[in-house]
């Protein structure tokens, strides 16, 4: 792992027009290449150029991809991984018989769903005439029970059966039972069949109840054929999976080269293509080009350092213990190129916030538990969806419930008893108000702590913020911004001041010799940043009148003054979140220990227990995991990560940049 | 309670929904889909999995279409959950709308069985018969052999007084359009009494929203029927709806009474939306080889996609401004019941086996 973001090295390469292919591949192969357009040449040289014409283009190959995905998903079929050994015999593309077959399996499918639609109308049918029955809605209901004086029985049911209904026609006397509104069609019908009804009372009696087992037992063995059906159409995809993965290899293998071929330009005989490329794998590159062109080719390097910083892209490389917090910075945003890696910074700090505020051996335990469960359970069934607690809230609780254990070690807290003797002080002891020995008695003893651990992490950032700076050579802002030397000096004046008035009992402001001349020192250098910026500009030929200068000067001031002196006390302040939402669970913790005192019955006892500590581990755990990350973000991040890189997006078989 | 307190949670929620919503490449990937089980299986992790699960059920587009419309009663009824009295009664108006549309529904399959006499049971199962806004016997109206019985099933509620007017003799003769022209008024009179029982800038709102709303349908009457069928002007007060700038102006203009009716109302449209008369003229003037009913087309057309603009407009208009008013709500219900509007368009667009291009030329797109 490195402290700073991951070296990068521009490549361009001039390679022969025959050995193409072969670089894609080969490139493709080793994944390791983020391409660039070459934009950078002069005018007349590009104008010789020409850009990469297709015999498929990308958008096609995409939409069949897309195509061959969709369907794969439907049959509940996971995408192959690619593997190098497919670019030995890259078969080619044949879009028209990937087409037919693709055609020919959603036709099927299509035959499935028309098939279900049918069943689907039959048993909304026969639902009707059971839900009345069953609402007692008779009048809605037309009952015959009788038999025919002539003509086929089987050809009556055919033609009542277009109009729909129950009709055990097996034994006589016939029953049918309609609907009402279809009584006059029902009428019709039969009249041709010279229908009587009969008169045996019994048979007249029994028929409603006979008729309507009958429409819940086809109802029944519908519903099982539609279940069937369904369940059809995925053994359908899964029959012509090795088609479906053939297909969808072979397309996005293409894909991907004509995604890595799109940033080609071209003369007559050569191809052109520039890329960055992690720093260590330059070697690798270079010799892969040679070897695949059989030294047909000419290959230049770049630094990152000869480029505009805000060109290169960025990647970190976190160790993959810390891969769920590179996670929560990469949602901030990106790093800039070539300035510390927040991950690490990240991981402390986030696991010590959260293990303040939510310090319980017991719960921690359980988050344990879920975390390590869930992600078993992800492993063994990798198609399943992600749920409320999902695969990353996973990852991240087997962090966050180690961490809030050993916080719950030091404060002596399991499922709020405090069964165990405290290694560093009794938390709910103190909050409780109960007199306990130590440096820690009461709560503006733990309020003091949060505080003390705001300003280590606010002095953190601008630490990073400084080394940043140096390894940008942005000097000028290392000394005169908000979060530069004269920030944090005047942050350190701030801290000893306060303490200070607090040492007195909040009675008298301390002073001392230095304090004065540090203090004016740091303004005036603060007042100097305009005037020194605009000499700076000046040097680069950016003049300013010294009218705006001034107004710049002194506005600027102003609010660098507003800033430093609001900013640094709130984000500072802002800490103590973190002592009250200990506070908040240890007082949640201790109410449901006394509700859990008024049942004389030991198992409601008990119960109020398990249900407070649920309660407190769902809504405590996620206010103590929404304040640590909004820690980490306002008040961390904004003293030295400034967001400008882009990500690094390399092309391989497992990059989704051809998406 | 304060505007703010009315508002903030559920601004906060739609505003998040929002967020979410516009997702134009799921349509795309449907529209391209090249079949109908194709396009359904686009909807695979999406906030409308429900609408796929259904189809893997039962392969039926018109069980997906019921469940669509029970997921927008939902939403309406969760809104409505979260706002003060006032606001949510209006919010049953507008859920009011749906119910309406559904009880043309079961008059139009009532109409069929009975006066018809075609077979209604398979569509009786599409039908969305639980209480939307009011207690409906659903069942009973479908099964009404007599008018009468058919009004039974609607006893208690308002479509009562309007069904009365009519008797199943009038009805067979004219057909159901001046019934469900009725509905539809007594809708806008529910809609203009809901406005006017809402306060300060909801009120404004809402009326700059419906009356806008309300004159381009009228406009829309206008073009679709009156040069279509020229009717006379006692139909054409029948038709449009008594409420917004054209039917007040046309009222205080004694529009229906002159000799020539037609020409004050394209006066008073033309004064009020001269963007879209300019646009009707310039397709009339272009368009010589064109039928009337082809120009009237176009022309319909044209105003439906002149008010989609509007609406869109009007709607981005509110996103941006107060967030603690009925706007966002009334935003929220727009750009779901499009969502909805496009899910169905591109879906039954497939079921018929529509080219990509008249699936997007009918979506505007």
């Amino acid at each position: 792992m490195s402290m700073f973001t991951r070296k990068m090295r521009m490549l361009t390469a001039v390679v022969m027009e025959s050995d193409k292919d072969n670089v894609v591949k080969a490139l493709l192969e080793k994944g390791v290449m983020e391409f660039v357009h070459i934009g950078s040449l002069p005018a007349d040289k590009m104008a010789r150029l020409s850009e990469h014409s297709s015999s498929v283009p990308k958008a096609v190959l995409t939409d069949m991809r897309i195509r061959v995905e969709t369907l794969l998903k439907e049959g509940g079929l996971q995408l192959p991984e690619l593997e190098s050994h497919v670019l030995e015999n890259l078969p080619s593309l044949d879009m028209e018989t990937y087409r037919r077959t693709l055609d020919r399996l959603s036709l099927s499918l299509q035959s499935i769903r028309d098939r279900q639609k049918v069943i689907n109308q039959d048993i909304n049918a026969l639902e009707e005439i059971i839900r009345y029955s069953a609402e007692k809605k008779d009048d809605y209901l037309d009952l015959r029970v009788g038999v025919t004086t002539h003509g086929s029985a089987d050809d009556l049911l055919q033609r009542l059966e277009q109009i729909g209904g129950v009709f055990l026609f097996s034994s006589k006397p016939f029953i049918s039972l309609t609907l009402r509104r279809d009584s006059s069609r029902v009428t019709e019908v039969m009249d041709k069949f010279g229908w009587t009804e009969s008169t045996d009372s019994e048979a007249q009696k029994n028929a409603v109840a006979e008729a309507i087992g009958e429409a819940k037992a086809k109802t029944e063995s519908y519903r099982l054929e539609l279940q069937k059906l369904s369940e059809d159409a995925k053994e359908r995809i899964r029959k012509v999976a090795d088609d479906l993965f053939r297909i969808w290899t072979n397309v996005r293998v293409h894909e991907l080269c004509e995604h890595v071929e799109s940033y080609f330009s071209y003369t007559r005989n050569t191809t052109l293509f520039s890329g960055w490329v992690p720093s260590e794998y330059s070697d690798d590159i270079s010799a892969l080009i040679s070897k695949v062109t059989s030294g047909r080719c000419i290959i230049e390097w770049t630094d990152a350092d000869e480029m505009p910083r805000e060109e290169v892209p960025v990647e970190m490389t976190s160790p993959k213990i810390l891969k769920p917090f590179e996670r929560m910075v990469n949602n901030y945003s990106t790093p800039e190129y070539g300035s510390i890696n927040p991950t690490p910074f990240t991981a402390v700090a986030y696991l010590c916030m959260f293990a303040l505020m939510f310090a319980d051996l017991g719960q921690g335990f359980i988050l344990l538990l879920v975390g390590l469960v869930g992600t078993w359970l992800y492993k063994k069934h990798p198609e399943k969806k992600d749920g409320i607690i999902s695969r990353y809230l996973c990852s991240l609780l087997m962090y966050l419930g180690p961490a809030s254990m050993i916080g719950g070690l030091l404060f002596g807290s399991c499922f709020g008893f405090e069964l165990l003797p405290a290694l560093w002080f009794p938390f709910d002891a103190v909050v409780e108000g109960e007199a306990v020995p130590g440096l820690v008695q009461d709560i503006y003893d733990i309020l003091g702590i949060t505080i003390k651990f705001g300003i280590v992490i606010i002095y953190l950032g601008l630490v990073l913020n400084w080394i940043n700076l140096v390894r940008k050579k942005r000097f000028f802002e290392l000394v005169f911004d908000k979060n530069g030397l004269v920030g944090g000096a005047l942050f350190s004046l701030g801290i000893w001041f306060a303490w200070g008035f607090v040492a007195s009992g909040y009675r008298t402001f301390p002073s001392a010799p230095f304090f004065q001349p540090a203090l004016i020192f740091c303004l005036v250098l603060l007042f100097l940043k305009g005037p020194v910026g605009a000499v700076i500009k000046a040097r680069k030929g950016e003049k300013e009148s010294i009218g705006s200068i001034v107004i710049d000067t002194v506005m600027d001031f102003l609010v660098q003054v507003l800033e430093i002196f609001s900013g640094f006390l709130s984000n500072t302040l802002s800490f103590m979140r973190v002592a009250g939402l200990g506070i908040a669970h240890a007082s949640l913790m201790a109410a449901f220990y006394d509700m859990a005192g008024m049942p004389d019955n030991i198992i409601a006892q008990i119960l109020i227990m398990i249900l407070g500590n649920a309660l407190v581990i769902v809504l405590e755990g996620l206010s103590a995991g929404i304040q640590s990350l909004r820690l980490n973000y306002y008040e961390f991040f904004t003293k030295y990560f400034t967001g400008h890189g882009i990500a690094f997006e390399p092309v391989g078989f497992k990059s989704s940049s051809a998406d | 309670m304060s505007k703010v307190s009315d508002y903030a949670f559920i601004n906060a929620k739609l505003r998040a929904r929002i967020g979410i919503m516009r997702d134009t490449a799921l349509f795309d990937e449907m529209i391209k889909a090249p079949s109908l089980t194709e396009a359904f299986a686009k909807l695979d992790g999406t906030r409308h999995q429900d609408l796929l699960e259904v189809y893997r059920k039962t392969g039926d587009l018109q069980q997906v279409e019921l469940e669509m419309l029970e997921d927008e009663i939902s939403i309406y009824r969760e809104v409505e959950s979260y706002l003060p009295t006032v606001p949510s009664s209006f919010i049953s108006v507008l859920l009011e709308k749906i119910e309406v549309d559904n009880v043309k529904n079961v008059i139009r399959l009532w109409y069929s069985g009975a006066i018809r006499h075609h077979a209604i049971s398979y569509r009786a199962a599409y039908l969305y018969k639980k209480e939307i806004v009011h207690s409906i016997d659903y069942d009973g109206a479908i099964n009404a052999v007599s008018y009468q019985e058919l009004l039974g099933a609607f006893h208690g509620t308002p479509y009562v007084d309007v069904l009365s007017s009519f008797s199943m003799e009038s009805l067979a003769s004219e057909g159901l359009f001046p019934l469900e022209i009725a509905l539809d008024h007594m809708w806008f009179r529910h809609l203009e009494e809901g406005i006017k029982n809402l306060s300060g800038q909801d009120r404004k709102t809402a009326e700059a929203i419906y009356n806008t709303d309300v004159d381009l349908k009228n406009i829309l009457m206008l073009t679709r029927y009156s040069y279509s069928y020229h009717l006379s002007p006692e139909s054409l007060r029948r038709v449009m709806i008594p409420m917004g700038y054209i039917a007040r102006e046309a009222e205080r203009m004694g529009a229906l009474q002159s000799d020539d009716p037609i020409a004050v109302l394209s006066g008073i449209v033309r004064h009020h939306y001269p963007q879209i008369s300019e646009e009707i003229a310039r397709i009339r003037r272009t368009a010589d080889d064109l039928t009337t009913v082809e120009e009237n087309n176009r022309e319909i057309l044209l105003i439906e996609a002149y008010l989609g603009e509007r609406r869109k407009k009007e709607y981005r208009k509110i996103l941006q401004g107060d967030p603690f008013s009925i706007g966002v709500v009334l935003a929220y219900f727009f750009l779901c019941i499009q969502e909805y509007g496009a899910l169905r368009a591109i879906l039954s667009g497939k079921y018929y086996g529509r080219s990509e291009e008249k699936i997007r030329e009918g979506l505007g797109l």
